[in-house]
């Protein structure tokens, strides 16, 4: 105790020195893993672009009704004939479609459930590509040859043709339906992808290292080989999130999709064709939506690859 | 080489096996069937019985697979519900279409894609290259529809340049040299509009490419030796960066089968897309059936002819 205080009291400030000097180079590492990739992210202009308009976007669509006072579900879904196809005015900032509908409040509508229908059917799909993939990855040999084969039926299809087959049979057209119905398609190449990363992963020096001081294969799997793949899957399920809204604005256009009156960005367009020539607006404004958010997606995506790729040198 | 494609041949028989199965059920299970949609509701008892032997919907589903399989597989795909049309004569009809449609896109795409990439990738972060990249987004980021509205509403309803619909003008006699003219004026469309999504995605394929092989000391070392730019960019670079671009495109192609479902609709042509989907609401299983394994077996060829090809331009690739 007597040292530690001697120490205390004869180190004062102006007495100390660092024995290192602190260069920038020495500064940086102490910064967390986290921390590295967002400011490599936030060092990509186009990825934070992207993410300030999905920003903007979530904003819009699930604020945007209550600040604006566009939440009245009556403007949303029930038709009212005296106002159809109206030009934009103070009261309908976008405009009304052919039933007399608010535009301005439906993209809003639409775009809760397009990004809603995104992100789960994203969800639904990474997890069991998540799962199917590092079981196919991890223990490799016959389980692996059966579960690729499931995989190789799905992709062996074209992905349009199992889209209408499909829909025709979750006949209720539902978002939850639309949601398993867009995970059933894209949840083989994620557990492809899954499966690659765990082949290669698996082998590394450090998992035979928890393999010999006990770990069993549950933990080797999410503990030690999940987290080191989970580069490619975020940057994957990124993509994924844009990737489904289009799906979902095909399904919408061939009738399959979320059922009017309820609104949908692809199901406004496929109502607004008809009306093209009259007012473009009907199409333009639920296009340029999906656009600008699929594109987002996109962009935050490659942002995120390059971030999180530690072979990146800083720029 | 000739054993590799052997035993990926082998391999391909119980997955196709599979895919049929696993359709078969798909097909089967669809609600309604033909029973409630393609039938006459006033239909008496003994007609409906009679309609459904005839259409062998009367056996289980396993021993209907069995005889479909069975005849399938000696190119007999039976009758269309619908038409009573042979399914075989149908698809023959069909498929040409949308060959055409897809290889005139195909050999667009194959042009522009190139031609794309390239420009970027050799104005790697100039002004030229993010504007071509914000296109190829745009093609990525857009409904194909979309892309085939405007260009109805542009060119065929605001401008009366182009026909909107359809492979001939109805009502219209032609001598040939004008028929041939017509039919290519409905070509233009279609087929831009389905090579925009190949030219989005290859286009950023090609970019990455030849970036790739820009880097590459064989582009240093033909530079020092006196290369001219032209021969530096055609003769090295091009050959280097085609290769891995020509698997994607040979993969893509081998959707072909199951036709452009969207451009088809948007444009009526009538293709296999329209086919399938025109189909699929009469619950046509005959045809819906036989749709499926085609497409499937064409999507199993071109992943293996891309993988050969891979082999035969590359030649450090060894497949054992």
């Amino acid at each position: 105790m007597d040292i530690f205080d001697q120490v205390n009291t004869t180190t004062t400030q102006d007495e100390f020195e660092p024995m290192l000097e602190l260069t920038p180079a020495l500064v940086q590492k102490r910064r967390s893993q986290a921390r590295i990739i967002f400011d490599r992210f936030m060092r990509n202009r186009t990825a934070v672009v992207g993410a300030a308009i999905l920003i903007f976007m979530f904003l819009f669509c699930f604020l945007g009704p209550y600040v604006t006072g566009h939440n009245n579900p009556n403007a949303i879904n029930v038709s009212n004939v005296s106002q159809t196809l109206a030009g934009p005015s103070l009261s309908f900032p976008l405009g009304t479609d052919d039933v007399g509908r608010d535009e301005l409040a439906r993209a809003m509508a639409g775009g809760q459930v397009s990004l809603l229908i995104g992100l789960t059917s994203m969800l639904v799909a990474i997890i069991v590509g998540v799962g199917i993939g590092s079981i196919a990855g991890f223990y490799g040999g016959i389980i692996d040859n059966l579960l690729m084969r499931l995989t190789d039926v799905v992709l062996a299809v074209p992905l349009y043709l199992l889209l209408f087959v499909l829909s025709a049979s979750f006949i209720d057209h539902t978002p939850r339906s639309v949601i398993l119905l867009i995970a059933v398609l894209v949840w083989p190449a994620a557990s492809r992808l899954v499966r690659g990363e765990f082949l290669a992963i698996k082998e590394r020096e450090y998992v035979l290292a928890a393999r010999t001081i006990g770990a069993k294969d549950f933990r080797l799997m999410f503990r030690h080989i999940l987290p080191n793949a989970a580069g490619p899957i975020i940057v994957n399920a990124t993509i994924l999130v844009g990737n489904n809204i289009i799906l979902e604005s095909v399904l919408s256009y061939f009738g399959f999709g979320i059922q009017p009156p309820f609104a949908s960005w692809g199901n406004m367009i496929s109502d607004g064709q008809g009306y093209f020539s009259v007012n473009p607006w009907l199409v333009f404004v639920p296009g340029l939506l999906i656009f600008l958010t699929v594109l987002s997606f996109n962009l935050v995506g490659d942002g995120l690859r390059d971030a999180l790729d530690p072979r990146m040198t800083e720029r | 080489m000739g054993r590799y494609i052997l035993s990926r041949l082998i391999q391909a028989i119980p997955l196709l096996f599979l895919i049929s199965i696993a359709m078969f059920a798909l097909i089967h299970a669809l609600p309604g069937g033909p029973e409630a949609v393609l039938f006459n509701p006033r239909l008496s008892a003994a007609g409906r019985a009679a309609l459904r032997a005839r259409f062998g919907l009367d056996d289980p589903v396993p021993v209907q697979y069995f005889k479909w399989i069975g005849n399938a597989f000696v190119g007999n795909f039976g009758y269309s519900f619908a038409t009573n049309e042979a399914v075989s004569s149908i698809l023959a009809r069909r498929f040409p279409a949308t060959l055409e449609l897809f290889s005139i896109a195909l050999v667009e795409a194959l042009i522009i894609a190139i031609a794309v990439g390239m420009i970027s990738a050799l104005r790697q972060y100039t002004l030229t290259d993010y504007v071509l990249t914000t296109l190829a987004y745009f093609g990525i980021a857009m409904p194909i529809f979309i892309f085939g509205l405007f260009a109805q509403d542009i060119f065929g309803i605001w401008a009366h340049w182009l026909p909107t619909s359809g492979t001939t003008t109805f009502g219209v006699t032609f001598d040939a040299f004008n028929a041939a003219w017509d039919h290519i004026n409905h070509l233009i469309l279609p087929t831009s509009v389905l090579a925009i999504t190949f030219i989005a995605t290859w286009s950023r394929y090609m970019r990455a490419s030849m970036i790739e092989v820009k880097r590459q000391d064989y582009m240093r070392t033909a530079r020092a030796k006196g290369a001219s730019t032209s021969a530096l960019i055609f003769r090295h670079a091009l050959r280097n960066a085609v290769t891995p671009f020509i698997t994607v495109v040979a993969i893509d192609f081998g959707t072909v089968a199951g036709g452009a479902a969207i451009t088809e609709s948007v444009f009526a042509w009538p293709g296999m897309g329209q086919l399938f989907i025109q189909s699929l609401d009469s619950r046509d299983y005959p045809v819906l059936l036989a749709m499926l394994l085609l497409s499937a077996v064409f999507v199993v060829a071109f992943n293996l002819i891309a993988d050969i090809l891979y082999g035969v331009m590359d030649p450090r690739i060894r497949y054992s």
